[in-house]
């Protein structure tokens, strides 16, 4: 006999009937395999009341740290290339960034589990515009400090995030009307182009784009209707589709 | 009553997706058989408030889903497994199962232990964290139906939910089906027959947008009966029967 | 996988190690717990139990894990009684022994050990639990034994040596933290 079978008293017994042991493992399972939110996941979820949507928040595609570390990396080069030619590179890349950055937080282009995300009881679209609103303000952050360290000039350093907001708006509409993240981005990073390439031809400064100031309502106009566009493509219609 | 549908219609275009159903369902479970492309897919997709319906009204829960407050609240008590449900490969299943709870509102004090719960019921237990890319179909699917559960539903919903189940888990799927229908209203769609029979009180058959059969599948296998109508069992003959009787009234 | 194996599975954070354990080792532990506690108490310090297990799994040296898990159960079993107080301690058998451990929670449990040490030495009657008996319980000397139960002295004390061998196996892995003189 082997010491275990004293114990055991030389068999398996069987559990006492009045006994769930189901019901044991569920407490234990319930404390394994719990997941605690970290500090940002807490702090989010009191500011936005609600423990769902900051979990979408920190699982946020382009919030993921390698995201963000691209996107920083990027705007360091445009700072080096700004200190190097003189050119506001900063000012040029910062919404296109930006704009990836947005049209990969969320929506059917992105998320594998959209149909099933649209009958949640934390919306799909609240979801949206919580992530698209951090995605900004994250890049517009970072566009700022490498702004400001690459010792551009005030109006170039604040005017890029006028553009920023419309090629941002156009890339999320673009990619929710179209289901695709890609085409997002590449609308994006078209419309700022053309931007560009138009403050060029008709003022002979491609970075009027950015300093113009009377491009300012114009683009915040662009953006407001981006924004109902992206309104639109996310509700539930009323039997007009 | 948990579902009152009342000429209930989705059109797509010009097509008719689902062309006037009537339907009142209490708890228990309610089968949905039919062909493909018979309006089963858009059915519960309208149910599960994802589809906003052409005309006609739906009740659910009590409530009108047409509404913001009470479309919350019924999403809240919902329970859906849409027929293709993608996954993030980078989630372990509870990490899944939980991001679901949290969308749905559920106290986060209760979400653990609910996880925990839904995981073992679909038999998942021994892969709770192991990351869903490296989980089988089949595995895959029961996380979809652990997330469907995680917070009790009163209406549950699930599209095909059986596929790449082997047999023996489509016994213990049946179960849970039953388990749940005791309190709670359970539609399921479905192509396989025999899931119907064995877990289901109440079968309706689609075909086209509507609903041309309603009953217990012991009426519907009354209906193969003496027919000559094909398949290999009773069930299926009366679901060939039902179906080619429709289309024939369709066609007179 | 063997039961040392899985604890040092569990050791390394695996669950599904954890999940086996429980499936073999709950359900004794459960019916010894039961002889102690209320069907209902016995899930709680159950639980408690796999979870110390999965907190203590790197303190588990190889060898008897039957009873590494029973002193761990024996712990939170104290510790839930300790914290109920008396009144919850529903044994009869909690009477006095004769032995004062001052601790009515271990006493419970001492004396459902000792009853399972003692069952560990044979039926009623045998050779090796008569011995015990007459040499340890009636404290009668080797000469006695050797003539009411008409062996010779050496095949007494031989009996006797083996029915404390049987015992101490027995109750070698309790608690570290349990008082009381050797046995």
């Amino acid at each position: 006999m082997s010491r275990d079978d004293l114990l055991t008293g030389g068999h398996r017994d069987a559990a006492p009937p009045d006994v769930d042991l189901d019901r044991v493992w569920l407490g234990v399972a319930e404390r394994v395999w719990r997941r605690r939110p970290g500090p940002v996941e807490r702090a989010a979820g009191r500011l936005l009341r609600s423990p769902g949507l900051a979990r979408a928040l920190v699982t946020t595609p382009s919030l993921l740290l390698g995201w963000v570390i691209a996107s920083a990396v990027i705007l360091l080069a445009g700072v080096g290339m700004t200190l190097g030619t003189g050119a506001p590179w900063v000012a040029l890349l910062a919404p296109v960034v930006a704009a990836s950055g947005i049209a990969y937080a969320y929506g059917p282009g992105v998320d594998p589990a959209w149909e099933l995300s649209q009958s949640m009881a934390v919306t799909d679209r609240m979801v949206l515009l919580v992530r698209a609103l951090a995605v900004f303000g994250l890049n517009a952050a970072f566009g700022l400090a490498a702004s400001a360290a690459s010792g551009a000039a005030a109006a170039v350093t604040f005017g890029w995030l006028v553009p920023m907001t419309a090629v941002c708006a156009l890339a999320l509409a673009a990619a929710t009307v179209t289901r695709s993240a890609n085409v997002g981005v590449a609308a994006g990073a078209a419309g700022w182009v053309i931007a560009i390439l138009a403050g060029q031809a008709v003022g002979g400064r491609y970075i009027a784009a950015v300093t113009d100031s009377a491009l300012v309502l114009p683009y915040l106009a662009f953006a407001a209707c981006c924004g109902v566009v992206t309104f639109v493509a996310t509700r539930i219609p009323r039997g007009t589709r | 009553m948990n579902v009152e549908l009342t000429e209930l219609t989705r059109k797509f275009g010009r097509t008719r997706a689902v062309a006037g159903v009537n339907l009142e369902a209490g708890p228990g479970v309610f089968g949905l058989l039919g062909p493909n492309g018979a309006g089963k897919t858009s059915l519960l997709r309208m149910m599960a408030t994802v589809l906003p319906p052409t005309s006609g009204t739906m009740r659910l829960l009590g409530r009108d889903p047409g509404s913001y407050g009470p479309r919350r609240e019924i999403r809240r008590r919902l329970g859906y497994l849409p027929q293709t449900l993608g996954y993030y490969p980078g989630f372990t299943v509870a990490e899944f199962v939980e991001y679901f709870a949290l969308l749905k509102d559920m106290p986060p004090r209760q979400v653990p232990r609910a996880v925990a719960a839904a995981i073992e019921h679909v038999g998942l237990g021994d892969r709770a964290r192991a990351k869903l890319r490296t989980l089988s179909g089949g595995m895959l699917r029961r996380a979809g139906i652990a997330q469907a559960i995680v917070n009790e539903p009163e209406l549950l919903l699930l599209d095909e939910p059986t596929a790449g189940l082997d047999p023996e888990q489509r016994v213990a799927f049946r179960a849970l089906l039953r388990d749940f229908g005791q309190w709670a209203t359970v539609v399921v769609s479905t192509h396989l027959v025999e899931d119907v029979g064995a877990a289901c009180a109440e079968v309706a058959l689609m075909d086209a947008g509507r609903i041309v059969f309603h009953g217990t599948p012991a009426d519907l296998i009354a209906e193969g009966e003496g027919r000559g109508a094909a398949g290999d069992a009773p069930l299926e003959r009366g679901y060939s029967a039902a179906l080619a009787a429709a289309r024939s009234a369709a066609a007179a | 996988m063997d039961d040392d194996e899985l604890i040092a599975a569990v050791a390394r954070r695996d669950d599904v190690a954890l999940r086996e354990l429980f499936q073999r080792h709950a359900p004794w532990l459960a019916g010894r717990l039961r002889g102690v506690l209320p069907a209902a108490e016995v899930e709680d310090v159950l639980q408690e139990t796999f979870l110390a297990v999965w907190r203590g799994a790197g303190g588990y040296r190889p060898g008897s894990a039957g009873g590494w898990l029973w002193g761990i159960a024996r712990r939170q079993a104290a510790l839930w009684l300790r914290r109920r107080g008396p009144a919850e301690l529903l044994l009869p058998a909690l009477a006095a022994d004769g032995q004062d451990h001052g601790d009515p929670a271990e006493a419970a449990l001492s004396r459902a050990e000792l009853a399972r040490a003692v069952s560990a030495l044979g039926p009623e009657g045998g050779a090796a639990r008569e011995t015990w008996r007459l040499m340890y319980v009636e404290d009668k000397p080797v000469a006695e034994v050797a003539e009411l139960m008409g062996v010779s002295a050496g095949t007494v004390k031989s009996r006797a040596h083996r029915a404390r061998r049987l015992m101490r196996a027995a109750l070698r892995h309790r608690a570290p933290a349990r008082q009381g003189g050797g046995r």
